[in-house]
């Protein structure tokens, strides 16, 4: 086989630079912080869900040092000798059924535990719970709280138009109660219970904080998604699903705030509903 | 059966295409010749060079992109003024619409014109009568079609930036109804191009399949049963199949995007009662199994190079030839992972889930059996085993990254993050380019005559691994700190701000890996025209191609060559060569072990 003594050092230095642009990323992400790990997680959901990622990143981590290590060491020890010949073999059978096998039952096992914490997850929100309707367009969203009857007024998407954008009904009287917001102001330990909805194209409801992702399809309400959040802090609402020329700057600001400062917003926010937006709450 | 063999093939040796044509192409190396022609090797010819074009395009587009993300809203140097002004503006950056355009036709281009004619059009159809012992395909000028379709489907796919509007900026995935509706999109002509040319790309690739699986079935050579098929060829064989089934879903879902978008339809748009989840159904039904329409041919071509310079023979042969199996029928029902939340039924989530996780079992086999056919081996470093050993190594990161958007609570955190863009360039760059990159160095002798050069084989080799994974390791931690995927500008979020250094990294990855393909074309043109001579069996290698001198004639084999034994008996213990051809019995004193 070709091989001249040239391409063997050329080898060799593009070895060394291998490993040397290798460590650039390391280097990169230590002069910038806390950006090794995972951003911090903000709800009870969100730590089940840290729970099996880092169980998936022990066991992936695991095997990918095995396999490459494995390699590694056979490209070394089993390297073409003069006068060594290759050993013969078609294989092993009893090796193919352990090695498939043993991956099954891994990721069945996998598989029954993750889908029990997505249930987990995906149980129906505790009654305490407060109902905020997020509504998406392209590019921004609306959030519409619950007024001094403590219930939300009753939507209809089948109603969604540009006079009326949330499908509200106007002859409702709890219609007028409702309080309108640009940004999602939310108390801290309660559960928060969020209906989503679309007005034209598929946005997605997306808080890294929060490990939470959901699709907003429009002429449907997603009424599964509710989290509870363990502190207060200012984030932000991310659509993740690509909608057009916009997308990219379609955000919203998250407030958690603590249940008083919470009351005290809403009560605030209900008096200037007459002017519904654009207009920004001042920081808790 | 060996008497049906026998006769399939004598009928493929004396039939009038196959004569006609070689009477017909012969002697005149026209434009014509190159243009139409029914010789198999010749088209595969066509298909590389056409997409050799489509690589550098949608390459250039990526590095575009590449530079936007490291610094938005720069001036992009050099190839800022060669994009329409839907795309950038005056100065030369990229504008967000025109960012969301570059995404659409990279994924796009490198997917259907690309990564599936590289893989599917130029080694199946150069590899399939060469390894099996046929004179052509089944059926040559179908053959040829196929090629013309996929050729005019890219010009239609191009022609999409330069009409009013410009072309789709709605992902390679053209979720509705952002994709089915004008007024949500602003580019209904470019998006129904789109679909014109998916449509008849997949008219394409359909016919080529045909022929491919009617080639394989009944035209092999005598003594070559299903399990003596090299594993190139058995991989080709199942993702033609997958082809059959997967290609008329996306090319029917794309005639309902066009009708909904210029004839007042509904299939996609809630207000008119479709639904558009239906949409995401339908594509990833195509969209799953085409993940591995990819990655067989890709792993075909793997196990055959690790075995030739391992001087070994395949490890568990046949559990190969199950795994694809396996793996192609499965394919087809793990669609809904990609729509885990996105409004589907939470139990149908939790099924489909299972069959992810099921799935990623026969890949795990493969892996260990690529391992087995190394282990105990006598490894030559070649340019193409350094290309194949990469290939696994880069498929068991983008295997392992998949276990985490596989289990459903994890992709409730990374799904549409830079950590799932991470893990399919982790598959189809470094895993189904580095195999295309090690077939293509591997068959070069056989395709061109002439030997490349080694050392800018080791260059482009060297710089390839170097900077693919400095432009995609760092985005699993981008996706992990929550940047999401087709957006133009991280730094408006203030939680992606303190991660743009990294994004200055992978910009500089994607330099450097842009730059890395210098060297293979300069290789690979300057090799054609001027590399040395190369022997008939530079490698040593056991298949039926291996037989044959350069230039190998229309019609193939002057005669028909008989098949004794499995494709890969190297290292024959008695035998004092280190390779027994296909085509030669093994002497009287030797028993060969069952595969």
């Amino acid at each position: 086989m070709p091989w001249s003594p040239f391409s063997r050092i050329c080898s060799r230095i593009f070895a060394g630079l291998f490993f040397i642009l290798l460590a650039v990323p390391a280097l990169a992400e230590q002069r910038a912080g806390n950006i090794y790990g995972l951003p911090p997680c903000l709800t009870t959901a969100g730590e089940r869900v840290d729970l099996i990622f880092w169980i998936i990143f022990s066991l992936t981590a695991t095997v990918f040092v095995l396999v490459q290590g494995t390699y590694i060491v056979y490209l070394i020890k089993y390297r073409y000798r003069p006068g060594v010949k290759a050993h013969y073999s078609h294989g092993n059978n009893t090796l193919e059924v352990i090695w498939t096998t043993l991956p099954t039952l891994i990721f069945l096992a996998l598989a029954i535990y993750s889908n029990r914490i997505w249930d987990e997850i995906h149980r129906p929100p505790p009654e305490n719970a407060l109902t905020i309707d997020v509504s998406s367009y392209q590019f921004g969203w609306q959030m519409r709280y619950p007024g001094v009857s403590g219930k939300l007024s009753p939507c209809d998407v089948k109603k969604i138009s540009a006079q009326n954008p949330f499908g509200t009904d106007p002859s409702d009287p709890r219609t007028a109660q409702d309080v309108i917001s640009p940004e999602l102001v939310i108390p801290v330990g309660r559960p928060v219970h969020v209906l989503l909805h679309s007005r034209d194209v598929i946005h997605a409801f997306y808080v890294p904080e929060f490990r939470l992702y959901q699709d907003c399809v429009p002429g449907r309400t997603i009424g599964w998604v509710w989290f509870q959040a363990t502190r207060t802090g200012d984030f932000q609402l991310a659509c993740n699903q690509l909608c057009g020329t916009g997308h990219f700057n379609m955000k919203a600001p998250i407030h958690i705030v603590t249940e008083g400062d919470f009351q005290k917003w809403l009560s605030t926010r209900q008096q200037k509903n007459a002017a519904p937006l654009p207009s920004s709450i001042s920081k808790q | 059966m060996s008497a049906s063999i026998a006769h399939t093939s004598h009928l493929a040796d004396t039939s009038p295409e196959v004569h006609g044509d070689h009477g017909h192409g012969h002697g005149k190396k026209g434009l014509m010749h190159y243009l139409w022609n029914t010789d198999h090797k010749v088209i595969a010819m066509q298909f590389l060079f056409t997409s050799i074009i489509y690589l550098v395009l949608g390459g250039l587009m990526a590095e575009a992109m590449r530079w936007q993300l490291a610094w938005p809203g720069h001036p992009i140097p050099f190839i800022g003024h060669l994009f329409p002004s839907t795309i950038v503006s005056d100065d030369g950056a990229l504008i967000p619409g025109g960012y969301n355009m570059l995404v659409t036709m990279h994924g796009t281009l490198l997917v259907f014109f690309v990564a599936m004619p590289v893989l599917i059009g130029v080694f199946g159809n150069f590899l399939i009568p060469l390894k099996i012992g046929a004179g052509d395909m089944a059926f040559p000028a179908i053959n040829e079609l196929s090629y013309w379709l996929f050729s005019v489907s890219g010009l239609v796919m191009l022609a999409s930036f330069f009409v009013p509007g410009g072309a789709p900026g709605t992902g390679w995935t053209a979720y509705a109804p952002l994709s089915s509706v004008g007024a949500y999109n602003g580019t209904p002509m470019g998006q129904t191009l789109w679909c014109i040319s998916l449509f008849m790309n997949g008219l394409g690739s359909l016919t080529g399949a045909v022929n491919y699986i009617t080639t394989v079935i009944t035209m092999r050579a005598p003594g070559m049963t299903m399990f003596r098929m090299p594993l190139p060829v058995w991989a080709i064989f199942v993702t033609a199949i997958l082809l059959i089934f997967a290609i008329p879903v996306l090319s029917a879902a794309a005639a309902l995007i066009v009708f909904d978008l210029n004839f007042g339809t509904s299939f996609y748009r809630p207000s008119g009662g479709g639904q558009p989840i239906l949409w995401q159904h339908l594509f990833w039904f195509f969209g799953h199994p085409e993940v591995y329409i990819l990655v067989l041919p890709a792993m075909g071509f793997v196990s055959e190079i690790l075995a030739v310079f391992s001087r070994k023979p395949v490890f568990g042969y046949k559990a190969m030839v199950y795994a694809m199996s396996i793996i192609g029928l499965l394919g087809f029902v793990v669609w809904g992972h990609h729509m885990y939340v996105s409004g589907m039924n939470l139990t149908l989530s939790a099924l489909f889930s299972v069959s992810t996780m099921v799935i990623a079992v026969p890949s795990a086999i493969k892996t260990f059996n690529w391992m087995g056919t190394m282990w105990r081996g006598s490894i030559h470093y070649t340019v193409p085993m350094a290309f194949a050993v990469a290939f696994v190594s880069m498929f068991v990161i983008g295997g392992l990254s998949g276990i985490f958007m596989a289990s459903t609570p994890v992709d409730l955190f990374v799904h549409h993050t830079y950590f799932i863009v991470a893990h399919f360039h982790y598959v189809i760059f470094g895993a189904i380019v580095f195999s295309t990159f090690a077939a293509l160095y591997f068959w070069f002798p056989k395709m061109s005559g002439r030997m490349f050069n080694n050392t800018l084989g080791w260059i482009h080799f060297w710089m390839s691994l170097v900077f693919f994974n400095l432009t995609f390791f760092p985005m699993h931690n981008l996706g992990l700190a929550g940047m999401m995927r087709r957006i133009s500008d991280p730094t408006v979020y203030d939680c992606l701000r303190q991660v743009q250094p990294l994004n200055v990294v992978c910009t500089i990855g994607a330099m450097g890996l842009g730059l890395s393909t210098i060297p293979f074309l300069i290789n690979m043109f300057w090799s054609i025209w001027k590399g040395p001579k190369a022997p008939a069996n530079p490698w040593s290698s056991t298949t039926l191609e291996w037989t044959l001198d350069y230039p190998i004639q229309h019609g193939n084999f002057p005669v028909t060559p008989t098949v004794y034994h499995g494709p890969y008996e190297y290292s024959v213990p008695g035998l004092e060569k280190d390779f027994l051809p296909q085509n030669e019995k093994a002497p009287s004193h030797i028993t060969l072990e069952a595969h």
